[in-house]
């Protein structure tokens, strides 16, 4: 009996563990467990030792949770980089929605101005070479363009179509020293053409010399070319000198448009006259 | 004497430092870890006694009723205690393994007699995710606290101290 017991000491313990756990746990479950005499000295046992570990722990939890809020804050900084970046291309596009949409409502004023016939284009590229001012629009004879036709901007004259194909054309500035548009000064009426140059400023030539021209006087389109409607702004008087000899006055003019900055225009009808 | 003081740490890391790892509402049982080690490598009256009191110490800090823990501890060392005569091979997986099932035993064990003795209906329900869930969580933990269970008890042997 007695090697028995030590021969199966493990296994009649474990079942003895197993019988006993059950009797307190049926005694604790009816409540007829009065005293529990090694809850409490575990529990002061462990005491100290859980003080000082729970202190490590609540050290530990603040340095987890600093390094998650440091995470968190990196990645919202990131996020919100991120964010300022889409907000400001979203600010850009509506601001250049907003410019183009001006631009369009002064095109669309000035068009109710111009004669019929008249349309609308975009500049699709500009000049490959120094030596000539001119853009290429993305309407052509497809669209109603045709050779010679006046183009303009809502500010003032802009140039001449000069080439043609279907679906685009060639504008020339009056910028450039071989456009030539007919103009009048608005306060005196003198007559001149304005033209490009290649050293400078624009000049209007055949101004006579006992022409009264000023600086700043406003110069309009005569609609004497048969190109210009009459009455589009070109530029201003920029300088006049007369000299000691010669039929004519130099004068410089001060372009309202300035060519480099135009996206939209209006390609006006050459066959309409002046108004 | 190691039975003790692995007791001690298992119990204290239990209740403390494990709580720490992001792992939701699943604690690592350690305990139950080495209960299995007692029950695979040192099956003794000691071990015996030793997994009781593991388990009644969980009972005392957790649990809502005294003996719960106590008996499913103890029935996990029974159940290794017996199928270890048929485990001839040790390594870290089929420790894994045994730890796996060892806390399967555990989650019945508590289920059964929660049901028994406590009257609580559905236990099953909810709570089978979270055995399974616990088990994994132990059985991964398995392989190292038994490699450094070893190595203590290795040290202790070298440094001629009573086990």
């Amino acid at each position: 009996m007695l090697a028995f017991v030590r021969r199966n000491q493990v296994l009649l313990a474990s079942f003895l563990c197993v019988l006993f756990s059950l009797l307190i746990l049926s005694a604790a479950a009816r409540g007829r467990l009065q005293r529990d005499p090694i809850g409490p000295l575990l529990l002061e046992l462990m005491r100290p030792l859980q003080i000082g570990a729970q202190a490590t722990v609540a050290k530990l939890k603040e340095i987890q949770h600093r390094y998650g809020t440091f995470r968190g804050l990196a990645s919202e900084n990131d996020r919100l980089k991120g964010r300022i970046t889409e907000l400001e291309a979203e600010r850009n596009r509506l601001l250049e929605v907003e410019a183009t949409n001006r631009r369009f409502r002064e095109l669309l004023e000035l068009r109710s101005q111009l004669p019929s016939g008249s349309l609308t284009a975009t500049v699709i590229s500009n000049s490959a070479s120094t030596w000539f001012r001119s853009f290429v629009l993305d309407k052509g004879s497809a669209d109603g363009v045709l050779q010679g036709m006046a183009v303009v901007s809502p500010v003032g004259v802009a140039g001449q179509v000069v080439a043609v194909t279907s679906r685009s054309a060639k504008v020339l500035l009056v910028t450039d020293p071989h456009s030539g548009v007919d103009v009048i000064v608005q306060r005196s009426r003198a007559r001149g053409i304005v033209s490009g140059s290649l050293e400078g400023a624009p000049i209007m030539k055949y101004v006579k010399r006992s022409e009264d021209i000023q600086e700043g006087d406003r110069l309009i389109t005569s609609g004497l070319d048969g190109t210009f409607p009459k009455g589009l702004l070109v530029g201003t008087v920029a300088k006049v000198r007369k000299k000691s000899f010669g039929l004519f006055q130099y004068v410089e003019v001060s372009l309202a448009v300035d060519p480099s900055r135009i996206e939209e225009v209006l390609v006006v009808s050459a066959e309409t006259p002046s108004q | 004497m190691l039975f003790l003081l692995a007791g001690f740490l298992v119990v204290l890391l239990q209740t403390t430092f494990l709580h720490l790892l992001p792992l939701g509402p699943i604690v690592p049982d350690l305990i139950l870890v080495l209960c299995v080690y007692w029950g695979l490598n040192h099956p003794t009256v000691g071990a015996v006694l030793g997994s009781f009191l593991l388990g009644y110490s969980v009972d005392v800090f957790s649990s809502p009723v005294l003996g719960l823990n106590a008996f499913a501890m103890s029935l996990v060392f029974l159940a290794v205690y017996l199928s270890s005569r048929c485990i001839w091979i040790h390594n870290p997986l089929l420790s894994a393994a045994v730890v796996f099932c060892a806390s399967w035993v555990k989650g019945i064990a508590l289920i059964l007699v929660g049901t028994l003795f406590l009257a609580v209906d559905g236990l099953w329900m909810g709570v089978l995710k979270y055995i399974f869930l616990e088990a994994l969580v132990a059985a991964m933990l398995a392989p190292a606290v038994f490699s450094l269970l070893r190595h203590g008890q290795r040290y202790l042997e070298e440094a001629r101290m009573p086990f």
